[in-house]
């Protein structure tokens, strides 16, 4: 039996949504305990998220949830209760790491800043997580991850030319602050091995989004050249580096696309030959990417053209064995159903949980060969692990527990 | 030396696909020497280019994803470039590698090759090590298509009829993998701070993606649905409102929730009556919560929406979403890269940083940290290498600690 790799790392979690919850997955997938603080008078939302298995959603049959939270316990505890309040600093005392992901004055007003949390234990590495950061102008705006997509100009470089943006139809910055900050904590962790020293980390989900627009960004800077400029964004079309064809076709059947993306000519050469070189292809014209480049509309044309005849995996099967960059756009039908590496890899896993009953996870990125991450327990109940908290991280004996309980410090 | 990663040795051998990984460990203080050939990293060539013209030195895109490393260029199809590498390999604690599956091993260069063992050596690919896929090339665009960012993407009907799943541009698949590496980076190194033991690491891009879909795959996972593409907004079981509008400057703004709780719809009523629009809703039925929330038929809330785009189309879209966010409201305008730079709040918390390079008259601003370390701050100690700057000074350290 290996070791996690953040076995003996203790998460004060105050997180909710989906951006916080996504930077403590990756915390306890890798072995840290993270104990999800929730407050049952504003429970998080993400709990009531569909998908819903059943007719009503029950605080705990969220499959939403349940994807974000796994690996994790559940306290139940009102911090608006002088009591919660003093088990929630007796919780961050034991704690290694604090995060949160509330708008940026709520740590202020629970008397829980940075200086606060080094009080109670000087060597806490405290995580906080909002739409601006906690300076600056602006600290008081707040954002969901569509808001920071927009803000941040990851929206704006979604979409065909001429139409409104596509954007992203998920919370791509719910996922990537989460990372991000998954990244400091780990960081910081290492840092306090060595040095014994914690800290703050100050995050903005806005600030994380500019971070993945860097070369356009100096493209303005350096350039003076905007992205927003006739014929941009530029579809699936490629931006950088200029090749042709890159797209999505369409294929045989109903909503089935295969991108394709040559990157040469020795690539192009190849799908060529792989669509059995058809009169059209060796068009000089097409012979250098200049000239694809050129004649990208006629050229895209006929590639679907071809494509249409075939099945989205038979046109990527057909051009991967020839050396040529094609993937199928596939559904999560088509992940969890039909595709073989992830099967191959061993990607699903299932765990039993209360109300959801015995269902599939995806697994742990990347793969460590000496001490993986490991899937455990699905996410926890509402509250289910309040008692072993209290007693087994806090030393409370049973009347002390009682006495919380009646006094409505624990709802 | 700053940033919580400072005194850390890396080793990088990676072109688009995993250099991002190690600009993260570099910004984060460690030094990192990326291993190039004679030619310099394919990621040299990809543009944009300063003003416009290509050279190994003139990647904007290179300047950005390289910052704070080193370059040394060692041609690794010869017996004395291998033998450089594995002394760099012996004595580093960070090895990151994107080549295809074997190509390290062909080369003496993998773990077994290299013989350190508390060597994190992380493997960076489009589908992992092994499996049916493992021989499969592969592209930003082509992972996220296979890993479903793709298909959550792209336009309702109406805005563009057979439109295709839409990619997100700006490599935001190997962001994906990246970040993903670099978690099983440091949880690797803290095992080692525990253990002294080194491990290897295989990151794939298709797994990584796989479980970036946030609301994709729990409805496959638990009610067997696949969601639907829509314009600017979640893809979603069923058809939903939107959220972009179109404001009198032509900018587009997102309308997250619109007054959610009575006292931000309070201040919302108040300043759209101010500006002439919404008489009516100071009727009675607007008052409660439920009947102004989108999404279950309520007639008021689509009246709600139809008097907010007028009152966006009125207006400028940065006046609605500062407007909307001193009265509560998530709303946020869509802006581009050229425009983001400009937000005086970043300035404020000195998020940009200035970069110069070669033919550049004076620094340029772009992106700095993610994220701000109180005791160990990120900096941007130098700027993307040149090609093989470094490889001097990198082959005395190592004839200085006696190899190769």
């Amino acid at each position: 039996m290996s070791t996690l790799p953040l076995a003996g790392v203790r998460v004060c979690d105050l997180t909710w949504i989906i951006a916080g919850p996504t930077a403590t997955r990756v915390l306890a997938d890798f072995g840290a305990e993270v104990i999800r603080v929730e407050h049952g008078q504003a429970v998080d939302a993400i709990r009531l998220g569909r998908p819903i298995v059943g007719d009503a959603p029950t605080l705990n049959n969220s499959g939403f949830f349940n994807y974000f939270n796994r690996n994790k316990k559940s306290m139940l505890l009102n911090t608006r209760h002088p009591m919660g309040g003093d088990v929630l600093r007796k919780l961050i005392a034991a704690s290694d790491v604090v995060v949160e992901n509330f708008s940026s004055r709520v740590m202020e007003s629970w008397d829980l800043d940075y200086p606060q949390l080094r009080e109670i234990r000087p060597d806490i590495i405290y995580c906080s997580v909002s739409g601006f950061g906690h300076s600056g102008r602006d600290r008081d705006f707040t954002t969901w991850g569509p808001t920071a997509q927009a803000l941040s100009g990851l929206t704006i470089m979604s979409g065909l030319p001429g139409k409104p943006p596509a954007g992203w139809g998920y919370s791509y910055m719910d996922h990537t602050a989460g990372y991000s900050a998954a990244i400091a904590i780990m960081a910081a962790l290492h840092h306090r091995n060595r040095t014994g020293e914690g800290q703050h980390i100050d995050m903005s989900q806005v600030e994380a989004g500019i971070v993945l627009t860097g070369p356009a960004v100096l493209d303005a800077t350096v350039n003076g050249r905007p992205w927003r400029r006739a014929g941009m964004p530029p579809g699936n079309r490629a931006w950088e580096p200029r090749v042709a064809p890159h797209n999505t076709y369409a294929c045989a059947g109903d909503d089935r696309w295969v991108a394709i993306a040559v990157m040469n000519d020795a690539e192009w050469q190849a799908m060529v030959r792989a669509m059995d070189d058809p009169e059209w292809a060796l068009d000089p014209r097409f012979a250098t990417n200049a000239g694809r480049l050129a004649n990208q509309d006629e050229l895209d044309e006929r590639i679907e053209t071809w494509t249409t005849e075939f099945t989205d995996y038979e046109v990527m099967e057909l051009l991967q064995a020839a050396g040529v960059r094609a993937g199928v756009c596939q559904k999560a039908s088509d992940r969890f159903e039909r595709d073989p590496q992830l099967a191959a890899r061993d990607w699903w896993h299932r765990l039993p949980h209360a109300e959801l009953g015995e269902s599939n996870y995806d697994g742990v990125v990347p793969k460590l060969s000496a001490s993986p991450g490991v899937l455990r327990t699905a996410s926890p109940l509402l509250g289910v692990h309040t008692h072993d908290v209290l007693r087994d991280v806090l030393g409370m004996n049973d009347d002390e527990i009682a006495e919380h309980e009646a006094l409505g410090v624990l709802m | 030396m700053s940033g919580p990663l400072a005194g850390l040795r890396v080793v990088e051998l990676c072109d688009e696909p995993g250099q991002y990984a190690g600009k993260l460990l570099a910004d984060l203080g460690a030094d990192v020497v990326k291993v190039e050939p004679p030619g310099g990293s394919s990621a040299r060539q990809v543009g944009p280019f300063v003003k416009g013209i290509p050279g190994p030195n003139r990647s904007l895109n290179f300047w950005y994803y390289n910052t704070n490393k080193r370059s040394a260029v060692l041609d690794l199809e010869s017996a004395d470039a291998r033998a450089a590498f594995l002394a760099l390999a012996r004595g580093a604690d960070i090895l990151i590698e994107d080549r295809e599956p074997g190509w390290m091993a062909e080369r003496g260069l993998d773990r077994a090759g290299i013989g350190n063992p508390g060597l994190i050596f992380c493997s960076i690919t489009p589908f992992g090590q092994d499996g049916p896929w493992s021989r499969y090339r592969s592209s930003d665009m082509v992972g996220l298509a296979l890993g479903g960012p793709m298909m959550m993407n792209g336009y309702d009907h109406a805005d563009a009829p057979g439109a295709p799943p839409i990619r997100g541009h700006g490599d935001q698949g190997y962001h994906t993998t990246c970040h993903y590496a670099v978690h099983g980076i440091l949880a690797a190194l803290l095992h080692r701070d525990a253990t002294g033991e080194g491990q290897a690491i295989d990151c794939s891009m298709h797994e990584a993606l796989s479980c970036t879909v946030e609301v994709g795959m729990p409805y496959w996972l638990y009610v067997q649905r696949d969601v639907i593409r829509q314009t600017g907004r979640h893809a979603a079981a069923h058809a939903t409102e939107r959220w972009l509008y179109r404001a009198k400057d032509g900018h587009d703004i997102i309308i997250f929730g619109v007054g959610r709780d009575n006292a931000s719809w309070k201040q919302l009523k108040e300043w759209f009556q101010s500006e002439g629009f919404g008489a009516h809703f100071d009727e009675p039925r607007f008052d409660s919560p439920a009947a102004r929330q989108p999404g279950r038929g309520s007639p008021e809330a689509g009246e709600i929406m139809r008097e907010l785009e007028r009152f966006i189309a009125a207006h400028d879209a940065d006046y609605v979403y500062r407007g909307g966010q001193e009265r509560g409201q998530a709303w946020g305008t869509v802006r581009a890269p050229e425009e983001t730079v400009q937000d005086p709040h970043f300035h404020d918390r000195g998020f940009f940083v200035e970069v110069t390079g070669e033919d550049v008259d004076r620094p340029a601003l772009m992106p700095g940290a993610p994220y701000i370390f109180s005791a160990t701050p990120w900096e941007l100690r130098r700027p993307a290498p040149r090609l093989g700057e470094h490889t001097d000074e990198v082959l005395a350290e190592l004839a200085g600690r006696g190899g190769p």
